[in-house]
């Protein structure tokens, strides 16, 4: 029963895909099909899951041998355990308020049922990801995942930065691709096998090669340190599609699967470094960038940057459940978040930039209201959702035995946290207008306002629902000094009041020539200034002097044929001193042959 | 020497002579280059046949495939001398000049 019905919401998901060669897809109702599809998926994949919490029974479903290629069986199977059966639920109810908020906000496109396709397909893709039980199929959820990202950042085509960022997308994750493939390699190498368990009990030594290879395939797919200037870029996709992929579904696709491999990973404590010091840097590096970004949609893109940094950490630190939690429950605030940015700029006839926005906050009050729970959230104040599982990281951080630097970049960046958060509560809702006076502000429409009401619930309950019927797992750090249980806390409260006031302060004040600081910060670092522009450049130019200069005109050209050419012509006009006159020399020749034939053959 | 032996023998002089006393054209003296090579060939084969020496019947294609090769290049010769002045005299070739 527990099977059968994880399967059917599953399979319930794929309906309206193979229904678009029917007359439903060109009628205009197929959004609304769509949204009520997955909240019927949604629904159903309650029972399994409430079964599930209630008798801890994890399961595994194999069912369609596809191929055996010599000593490799691969077939089709889905590992029903503690993440999948917990994520799915929390990945529909996001996605249902998704889609239920782009029927308002794509109402006037064109293509709008094209749209939902896209958006059924990614989630059709990533359910696969998180339910895989071996590592082809997750590969093929993770393809899929990126090619839908691609489509669906480049979904106004016609616009050159969409286009460059949907690109920027797909290379960056190929990148990370290659790390997820050496893995693949490596494990079907050393282990005989791509299926979870097998690779689980066979437990190998020396994992050095595979992790590192998933840690770049996390960094890829979750934008971290080196590989992450194409979530910032990503947003000029729609904000729906911002919200559901790049906030909740997509991205924590590379800590997902370093959390599925995390019996291997609690063996390897070279891995943890890595991986604790890799999130620090993303963590504190995309927070700084957000402070001084004047996109109301890179600012809370950033934000995402940096939580996902902290699940990194999380996994340094060895809590993989932790970081499992923080994914679920930093579902909910974010793609909140967004919904609320898009409900703001819809408003505003497509202003994205805060620094024309202003005064909504007696305008929008329902949108003001879930922004403002939304940012509590995420920063972790007690007892909203964000609490259960940040507040819980950075306690777990502090009394373990790690990094003290990473420790520090991690708390530096969750005061930052608060700070760019008042900064968009500060620009986008406070003080007065600084909008067109002809505006169009309203927030009547029921699409809207319910989609974000249910996500307003959920962040606010979620964490404690959540966390109150899972089952124990890893158990939390009981006793700490009073100063470091209230870390986090303090550290957030110092992040909003020192941006408030700083804020307040300079309110009226003349507009300086920008420090060198503020310059690094809103041009992210010049990482991606340098890195778009100076390897490839490198890159090319070498290959083409090799190719063209070395090879073909060098070696193939001068080194013998004109060289000897030059040489011979050289020195016969320097040593000749002839003059022509062919015919005396070829006559002298054929006199000196006969005469001495005539005399050796008429000697004796 | 039996009749054909004196026969390709003559053949062989009269080209020899050919190649070394020629009038203007360059031409000739590569034609008779070539009538040179053609009476070894056949002088070599038919000895190589009358003896039944099978060992050394692959001389006659090997001095064959030689031959092309200075013909080759005994024509590029000429061509780079075409090049320059229009047709072959050898009184031209009195410059040094490349």
């Amino acid at each position: 029963m527990f099977s059968s019905l994880m399967l059917v919401s599953l399979l319930v998901l794929t309906l309206p895909i193979m229904s678009s060669i029917f007359n439903t897809y060109k009628n205009s109702t197929f959004p609304h099909h769509v949204k009520n599809t997955i909240s019927y998926a949604f629904i159903t994949s309650l029972i399994p899951t409430m079964m599930f919490i209630h008798s801890g029974q994890e399961t595994i479903i194999s069912n369609w041998h596809w191929m055996t290629m010599q000593t490799l069986k691969l077939s089709l199977s889905f590992k029903l355990d503690y993440f999948s059966m917990i994520f799915v639920p929390v990945a529909l109810f996001v996605t249902w308020s998704i889609m239920e908020f782009s029927l308002w906000y794509m109402h006037s496109d064109p293509y709008i049922t094209r749209f939902f396709k896209y958006l059924l397909t990614f989630l059709i893709t990533m359910m696969i990801l998180v339910t895989a039980n071996n590592l082809f199929q997750l590969f093929i959820g993770w393809e899929g995942v990126g090619i839908m990202s691609f489509l669906l950042i480049g979904w106004w085509y016609g616009r050159t930065d969409a286009n460059t960022a949907a690109l920027q997308a797909i290379l960056y994750n190929r990148i990370g691709d290659i790390g997820f493939i050496m893995a693949m390699a490596w494990f079907l190498f050393n282990t005989n096998t791509w299926d979870l368990q097998q690779i689980f009990m066979l437990d190998p030594n020396l994992t050095n090669l595979p992790l590192l290879g998933l840690l770049l395939a996390a960094t890829g797919k979750s934008a971290q340190f080196g590989l992450h200037p194409w979530l910032p870029s990503a947003m000029e996709g729609p904000t729906p599609v911002s919200a559901l992929l790049h906030s909740s579904t997509m991205v924590v696709a590379g800590v997902f699967l370093l959390i599925r491999f995390h019996p291997l990973m609690e063996n390897n404590k070279t891995i943890q470094s890595l991986t604790l010091c890799l999130g620090a840097i993303t963590t504190l590096f995309t927070a700084i960038c957000a402070l001084t970004q004047n996109d109301i949609k890179k600012i809370i893109a950033f934000s995402t940057s940096s939580q996902l940094g902290l699940m990194i950490v999380t996994i340094g630190i060895n809590q993989p459940y932790l970081a499992f939690l923080h994914i679920c429950t930093h579902a909910f605030f974010k793609a909140m978040l967004f919904m609320c940015s898009g409900s703001i700029i819809h408003s505003l006839n497509d202003e994205q930039d805060i620094r024309k926005m202003g005064g909504l906050f007696n305008a929008m009050p329902f949108t003001t209201t879930s922004l403002i729970i939304g940012s509590l959230a995420l920063t972790g104040i007690p007892f909203l959702t964000g609490f259960y599982s940040k507040d819980l990281i950075i306690e777990t951080a502090n009394t373990s035995y790690t990094n003290a630097w990473a420790l520090l970049m991690t708390l530096i960046a969750t005061s930052l946290t608060a700070v760019y958060s008042t900064r968009i509560i500060f620009f986008a809702l406070l003080g007065q207008p600084r909008f067109l006076p002809l505006t169009s502000i309203n927030e009547n429409n029921p699409f809207l306002i319910n989609s974000i009401k249910r996500l307003l619930i959920g962040s606010i309950f979620a964490g404690f629902f959540i966390s109150n019927n899972i089952y124990p797992t890893t158990v939390p750090e009981m006793t700490m000094p009073t100063y470091m249980k209230l870390t986090a806390l303090a550290v957030t409260i110092l992040g909003f009041t020192l941006a408030l006031e700083l804020s307040l302060m300079t309110y009226n004040l003349k507009l300086e020539h920008s420090t060198s600081v503020f310059k690094f910060s809103n041009l992210l670092g010049y990482y991606p200034t340098i890195m778009h522009r100076l390897p490839p450049l490198a890159n090319l130019s070498m290959s083409q002097k090799s190719a063209s200069l070395l090879l073909d005109s060098i070696w193939l050209e001068n080194i013998l044929p004109k060289s000897i050419s030059q040489f011979q012509m050289k020195t016969s006009i320097l040593i000749s001193t002839q003059k022509g006159q062919i015919k005396l020399y070829f006559l002298s020749f054929l006199i000196t042959l006969t005469l001495s034939m005539l005399l050796f053959n008429l000697h004796e | 020497m039996s009749l054909v032996h004196i026969n390709i023998f003559l053949a062989f002089t009269v080209s020899l002579v050919g190649l070394l006393m020629y009038r203007s054209h360059l031409m000739s003296s590569l034609l008779c280059l070539e009538g040179m090579m053609l009476s070894l060939f056949v002088m070599a084969t038919m000895t190589v046949l009358n003896t039944h020496f099978t060992l050394a019947s692959m001389m006659p294609i090997i001095l064959l495939v030689f031959a092309a090769c200075e013909a080759a290049l005994g024509l590029s010769l000429l061509v780079m001398v075409s090049n320059t002045y229009g047709v072959d005299h050898v009184q031209n070739l009195n410059l040094l000049q490349c």
